[in-house]
């Protein structure tokens, strides 16, 4: 990087600039385990300096890419051509919860679960529930349009963003979107920025909706002899009308996983399990869990369990939670999916998924969001075997290739970032990447802002 | 630098960013290096020779209070608390121990009667130097500001020490062994004299251990193995010759010492191993060994209602934490204190302590430590008990500073209150 530019980030940053090798391999890295490190890193306190350091970006020519918490599964916030990383971490102020109007306006460093808990504490809720969500940011969130558990019922994050104000990569600043419920001004440029992977522009600030609390919750654990009876009582609890508000299917891959790590006892013959929840109020959750039930029972089920006080419904997660800690015990690394197909076509992919892991002769381990067909499918292999990894990624090429087959997505919430750029236009086309390009154009002249992102670039490291 | 061990310790990290959510120095800095997935990055490099500055590898790790919460939260279980002290060790060898340190751990903490001496030295020093501030837990001296320490105030060192203070041919064999800890003996010795007398009320006979170097773990957690060695060697050969059926200790840390942390220093097939099993099947925290001989069964009943919810106990990191010793501090408490007890608000913060983090970054320290006393104080907490001795310090100097009224004490001189309310019908204040 041109040392003018660094000096000029110096005067405008003051020790909120850090170039010493520690702190920029600290921040070379996300939880994809993939490194690049990046020239320095800024600590910006307020718009007004990310948008100078954006200025001094189209100045000097040097990359500018936002980074939240760095949990991102595609490698959104990796410095993949070095520059700046510029962290949102001090940018961590809920500014106003409106408990009239629904909505609370917050900077991009705050944490998901800071938001959830203060909006919780006036009895309102923000649904979005990422599984990082005690670490991911508000601004990682947006950019890479997170999902959840409560999606099935919530929608992601996208549904929440009512406004924006951004910084664009020409160093405007930007406010789009409303404040109200509704609002049709204009192009739609949230949603344009919303899972844009901090390639249009960096959120310095969101306001977002909120909803009231719900009353209660009932959870549901389905324990069932394979995958096609549950993903039957799926589409039985659709037809029965009902919205849990989290619907996640393990199948016998993941029951393994966690069976090995930390037993829970499970009727014999086991092969597919449904954890369900229902909320709202007292009376329509009791009869929602009743029919709820009565699908899983229909369809097959083996036992259904039911908790309805914290400690026996914390009990019944057990079982979910438990599979992202026991995963690293099959095997150190994985390549983390995150799939989506028609909800009609869940029991056909999972399938293709034990056909597939046996003809490549690699471990695969499936669950996932089944009420809204969102499967992660976690590859695991050593690592360290090129062989076994090369299996591995012809592995999750088919995956992708049979997931769009189906009429499906390749990522239901992690985003592109470096990890799926070379199956953007496998997707949508070349005139939809074509499309993306010009608006990126628009946006970014210059292209200082996240580079090497989403699009597929000759000098990009695949994995 | 070259570690395998190291190596294959860091390898289970998945960089997934959980520690972020515990980590009691990230609000205070908000930044990735604070962080165990930092540092666990910056061991990697070290270790791949990708960053060979030394020195500032070992500036990062040392910014770590070792409250070990990012251990207990990691869904790889990846032992963070082991690796920081071993890439401290691992650097320290390349660039070596501050002199101040070395002789401090390895010539006068390895040394019973060196403690000894420097404690006279320092009570003489701070009367001479230093400004008084009363507090409920007894006088505290003051450092100036300006000093470089920011307000310091430091407990009053007392003329005597606990084990001085016994007669020649008392406590000196038993089967119970009392390891009192450097800060119990010299530094707080009401503390050393409340755990003996209420450890003694089991009816074992006891013997307190004299001649005891510091348990190591200032020398461990610095990355002084040396030092750290010349303290531990002693302690297990003199301890194993005592053949003691049980070890009691009233501090956390000191315990932490001897039943996990001693086998990274002496693993398996080492000399020095089976003497470390020996000590370690042994040893137990204080509030597990009054519950263990029925000691609380025996203390009257507290009075009822009386300074109702005013105490509250404070969770050592390692104590609560990294040994899940919590609920029999509390289980002790509430048998003799009764109603007085009652949660704590912010119970199972860390003070920001941290042993050497405290000299290396007070300011810091200080802010963790009188955020954590404010909150308490703020909950109606007026007396904080706890077992562990660096928490003591650090909790005395917080009240110090920012509430005088605010106690600190341990749990044994309130089960010691209890017990000599039974005889003589001594009254509680």
């Amino acid at each position: 990087m041109d040392p003018k530019a660094l000096t000029a980030l110096g005067e405008l940053l003051g020790d909120r600039l850090r170039t010493s090798l520690e702190t920029r391999i600290c921040y070379s890295y996300d939880a994809t385990g993939k490194r690049f490190l990046p020239d320095a890193v800024a600590f910006p306190d307020n718009a007004e300096e990310v948008r100078r350091i954006v200025l001094l970006a189209n100045r000097h020519r040097f990359p500018v890419v936002p980074r939240g918490a760095g949990s991102g599964f595609s490698g959104g916030s990796l410095p993949v051509h070095g520059g700046v990383v510029l962290s949102t971490e001090r940018m961590d102020r809920i500014v106003a919860i409106d408990g009239e109007n629904l909505y609370a306006v917050v900077e991009p460093g705050v944490v998901t679960e800071t938001l959830k808990e203060e909006a919780r504490k006036r009895g309102l809720s923000y649904p979005p529930d990422p599984a990082s969500l005690k670490f991911c940011t508000i601004g990682g969130n947006i950019a890479e349009c997170a999902g959840g558990m409560s999606a099935v019922k919530y929608g992601v994050t996208r549904d929440y963003v009512l406004g924006l104000e951004a910084v664009l990569g020409t160093g405007e600043l930007v406010r789009t979107g409303v404040a109200t419920a509704k609002g049709v001004v204009g192009y739609d440029l949230t949603r344009m920025l919303v899972g844009s992977e901090g390639t249009l522009g960096i959120v310095t600030r969101a306001t977002l909706r909120l909803l009231p609390l719900p009353q209660t919750a009932v959870t549901l654990l389905a324990l069932f002899p394979g995958n096609r009876q549950s993903a039957e009582a799926v589409n039985a609890i659709v037809a029965a009308r009902v919205t849990p508000s989290a619907m996640e299917l393990m199948d016998r891959t993941a029951i393994d996983c966690v069976q090995a790590a930390v037993p829970v006892p499970l009727p014999e013959g086991t092969g597919s399990a449904l954890l369900l929840e229902v909320d709202g109020p007292e009376g329509s959750v009791a009869r929602e869990a009743d029919l709820l039930a009565e699908a899983c029972r229909a369809s097959g089920a083996l036992e259904v369990r039911r908790a309805s006080d914290a400690q026996g419904r914390e009990e019944l997660w057990k079982l979910r939670r438990s599979i992202s800690p026991g995963l690293r015990r099959v095997a150190p690394v994985k390549l983390n999916e995150d799939i989506v197909v028609p909800r009609s076509r869940l029991a056909d992919m999972f399938e293709f998924l034990a056909a597939l892991a046996s003809r490549k002769r690699v471990r695969i381990v499936n669950f996932g969001h089944a009420g809204d067909g969102n499967i992660h499918v976690n590859v695991m292999i050593s690592g360290t075997d090129p062989e076994e990894t090369r299996r591995a990624e012809e592995a999750v090429e088919e995956v992708y290739r049979k997931t769009v087959e189906m009429g499906g997505t390749i990522s239901g919430e992690h985003g592109i970032g470096i990890a799926k750029a070379p199956f953007l236009e496998m997707e949508v086309g070349p005139l939809g990447v074509s499309v993306m390009k010009r608006l990126k154009d628009c946006f970014d002249p210059n292209g200082v802002l996240n580079p090497g992102k989403i699009f597929l670039e000759e000098r990009m490291v695949r994995r | 630098m070259r570690d395998e061990e190291l190596q294959s310790l860091i390898g289970l990290c998945a960089k997934c960013g959980t520690c972020r959510t515990v980590c009691t120095l990230y609000p205070e800095r908000k930044a990735e290096i604070a962080v165990a997935r930092g540092k666990v990055a910056l061991l990697e490099a070290a270790l791949a020779g990708e960053d060979d500055g030394v020195e500032d590898v070992q500036e990062a790790l040392t910014d770590c209070l070792l409250c070990g919460r990012c251990e207990r939260s990691c869904p790889n279980q990846v032992l963070v608390e082991e690796i920081v002290m071993k890439g401290r060790a691992d650097l320290a060898e390349e660039i070596g121990i501050p002199a101040w340190k070395s002789v401090l751990f390895g010539k006068v903490m390895a040394s019973a009667a060196a403690t000894g001496i420097a404690r006279k030295a320092g009570a003489a020093a701070e009367r001479l130097l230093l400004s008084r501030v009363p507090t409920a837990s007894g006088l505290h001296y003051r450092f100036p500001e300006g000093v470089g320490a920011g307000g310091r105030t430091l407990p009053e060192l007392p003329a005597r020490g606990f084990i001085e203070s016994l007669g020649k041919r008392e406590a000196v064999a038993g089967e119970v062994m009392l390891f009192v800890g450097c800060v119990f003996d010299h530094v707080f010795p009401q503390v050393g004299g409340a755990a003996y007398k209420t450890v003694k009320a089991s009816g074992k006979s006891v013997a307190v251990f004299r001649d005891a170097a510091c348990c190591g773990l200032p020398a461990m957690v610095s990355g002084d193995r040396a030092s750290a060695m010349a303290c531990v060697e002693g302690n297990l050969r003199r301890l194993r010759a005592a053949e003691p059926g049980t070890i009691v200790f009233p501090c956390g840390s000191c315990l932490l010492m001897f039943k996990r942390n001693v086998f990274s220093l002496i693993p398996r097939g080492n000399p020095l191993y089976e003497d470390a099993v020996f000590v370690s099947d042994r040893a137990v925290d204080y509030a597990s060994f009054l519950l263990a001989t029925g000691v609380v069964d025996r203390l009257p009943d507290p009075p009822e209602g009386e300074r109702a919810g005013e105490i509250g106990y404070h969770d050592p990191c390692h104590l609560s934490g990294t040994l899940g010793k919590g609920p029999e501090g509390r289980e002790v408490l509430s048998r003799a204190v009764g109603t007085a007890f009652a949660e704590m608000a912010g119970a199972d913060r860390c003070c920001g302590y941290g042993g050497t983090f405290n000299v290396r970054d007070y300011p810091t320290s200080a802010r963790i430590g009188e955020n954590k006393v404010t909150l308490a104080a703020r909950g109606g907490t007026k007396v904080i008990s706890t077992a562990c001795s660096g928490c003591i310090l650090q909790m005395r100097d917080m009240a110090a500073r920012v509430d005088p009224s605010l106690r600190v004490v341990h749990i044994a001189e309130l089960v010691l209150q209890a017990l000599s309310r039974d005889g003589g019908g001594a009254s509680r204040r």
